[in-house]
């Protein structure tokens, strides 16, 4: 596909568009023609049900494709039909995430016997990951501030037979009052203005505005802070968006380092994924250097959805 | 999050045991009422930490219902009890499966000595269907875990 005949599809707003041209290292032809594939589908065995040999085998008797994915332990990119309504997904022997989605839990690298916090966690694809590496062992506590999403929440823990798993409804900027130093790791997967994501819901170009992600920028820094506060010393942070703006990403980890003294940024190690540096100065600003370590992920690094990924130890 | 007491606990090993000759059910793992008969499944550590915590909505795995003195089993509560459910099983090939997980009645010729049946597709444990005396099985799937039509 042109990058030509995108731009006749896919109509962005002048101010959308000036925005995307301001934020370094991107390619906007490219964006334009990756906003128009779909996202390959993605799906993960959950070795907690079954083991992936005998998972493999079926879907593949059944017609399905299946492509390993390098950077997720368990992840495929299937093709070769709708994964949604097989008796697999039903019961519970696969989870469907999107590929790059998978990679910040890949970036937290949870271990048995460890408790973990998923902050944001609705509906729940990183909460069951991080139970799967878990292994039965240890606490996953997944959070959300919205009732209606912990509904979906629940069912898909449920779905995936997570027995160690807790659910709490709660304001997020808030959790680190009762849970101050509780956790050996904290996801935060942030709400974000989802421009990684556009090739699945076009209406966020559609409703784009410069002050969606000044606005979000706001509550991402509370949210990051006080995610770090539910960390025990010696813990790992894993921030997360599925945007490519600078005031959701680099800004807001920048902000951590700002008030928080103990935090460190850890390199990333995410096998077989594309990924460029974090960006360091912008409009203006300078952030630290070590923002160089966090991952933006664009969506045609690997025709697949945009990320933004950085790793923080609290010092001990 | 109370836990299931003795005597509450100790029925429902007993029916598990007469319904589908379980000998060693949810061993290692705390029971907490859920309301509305539900049983729910947790570890240990899990309950604990959830003490600790505030706004805590659930825990652990919905396991089973206590329905009219019978025990209903999820599908997650037969998947947990793999290998221990002796009886009162019936055994689906691929498209009886997607049947049942599309809750449609199974016509079965055997007759079983319990109420609930679960049924069992190969490896996998598909939860409870309620038996009746027309000889059909009612799979207990619920609406958001049944396979489209």
């Amino acid at each position: 596909m042109s990058p030509g005949k995108s731009l006749s599809k896919l109509i962005l707003s002048d101010d959308l568009r000036e925005y995307l041209e301001k934020i370094p290292d991107l390619d906007l032809n490219l964006l334009l023609e990756s906003y128009e594939r779909p996202i390959p589908e993605g799906l993960r065995v959950n070795t907690l049900k079954s083991s992936e040999d005998f998972v493999v085998e079926r879907l593949e008797e059944k017609g399905f494709k299946l492509r390993k994915i390098p950077w997720a332990k368990h992840g495929y990119i299937a093709e070769g039909g709708d994964l949604g309504k097989t008796i697999e997904h039903m019961l519970g022997l696969i989870y469907l995430q999107g590929p790059v989605s998978m990679a910040p839990v890949e970036a937290l690298d949870p271990k048995p016997g460890e408790t973990v916090l998923d902050l944001c966690a609705a509906p729940g694809s990183k909460s069951t990951q991080i139970a799967q590496r878990l292994k039965g062992e240890g606490v996953v506590v997944a959070n959300d501030i919205s009732y209606e999403r912990v509904k979906a929440l629940s069912s898909n823990l449920q779905r995936f037979g997570v027995l160690n798993s807790i659910i709490t409804l709660a304001d997020g900027r808030r959790y680190h009052r009762f849970a101050r130093e509780l956790f050996d790791k904290v996801l935060i997967d942030a709400p974000c203005s989802s421009l990684g994501i556009i090739s699945k819901n076009w209406g966020i170009a559609r409703n784009w505005s410069a002050k969606i992600p000044e606005r979000l920028s706001k509550m991402q820094q509370r949210l990051i802070l006080s995610g770090f506060d539910c960390l025990k010393p010696g813990g790992i942070l894993v921030y997360s968006t599925c945007t490519l703006t600078v005031e959701e990403n680099e800004l807001v980890v920048n902000y951590l380092l700002e008030n928080r003294e103990d935090a460190v940024i850890e390199p990333l190690e995410l096998p077989g994924l594309k990924f460029r540096r974090g960006v360091v100065e912008y409009m203006g600003l300078r952030f630290r250097d070590d923002l160089e370590k966090t991952a933006r992920i664009m969506p045609y690094d690997n025709w697949a959805e945009g990320f933004y990924i950085a790793k923080i130890a609290k010092r001990r | 999050m109370e836990p299931l007491g003795p005597t509450e606990k100790r029925y429902l090993l007993e029916r598990l045991k007469g319904q589908h000759g379980v000998e060693n059910a949810f061993e290692g793992l705390v029971l907490i009422k859920a309301g509305q008969g539900r049983i729910r499944a947790a570890t240990k550590e899990t309950l604990e930490l959830a003490k600790r915590l505030r706004k805590v909505q659930q825990i652990g795995l919905y396991v089973a219902k206590l329905s009219k003195g019978d025990v209903v089993l999820s599908i997650e509560g037969t998947q947990l009890l793999d290998g221990e459910i002796k009886k009162n099983v019936i055994e689906l090939d691929e498209a009886a499966a997607e049947e049942w997980m599309k809750a449609s009645p199974i016509t079965s010729p055997k007759k079983y000595t319990s109420k609930y049946v679960v049924a069992k597709h190969g490896e996998i444990y598909l939860g409870s269907g309620r038996f009746t005396r027309d000889g059909k099985i009612y799979p207990q799937v619920a609406k958001w875990r049944r396979v489209p039509e």
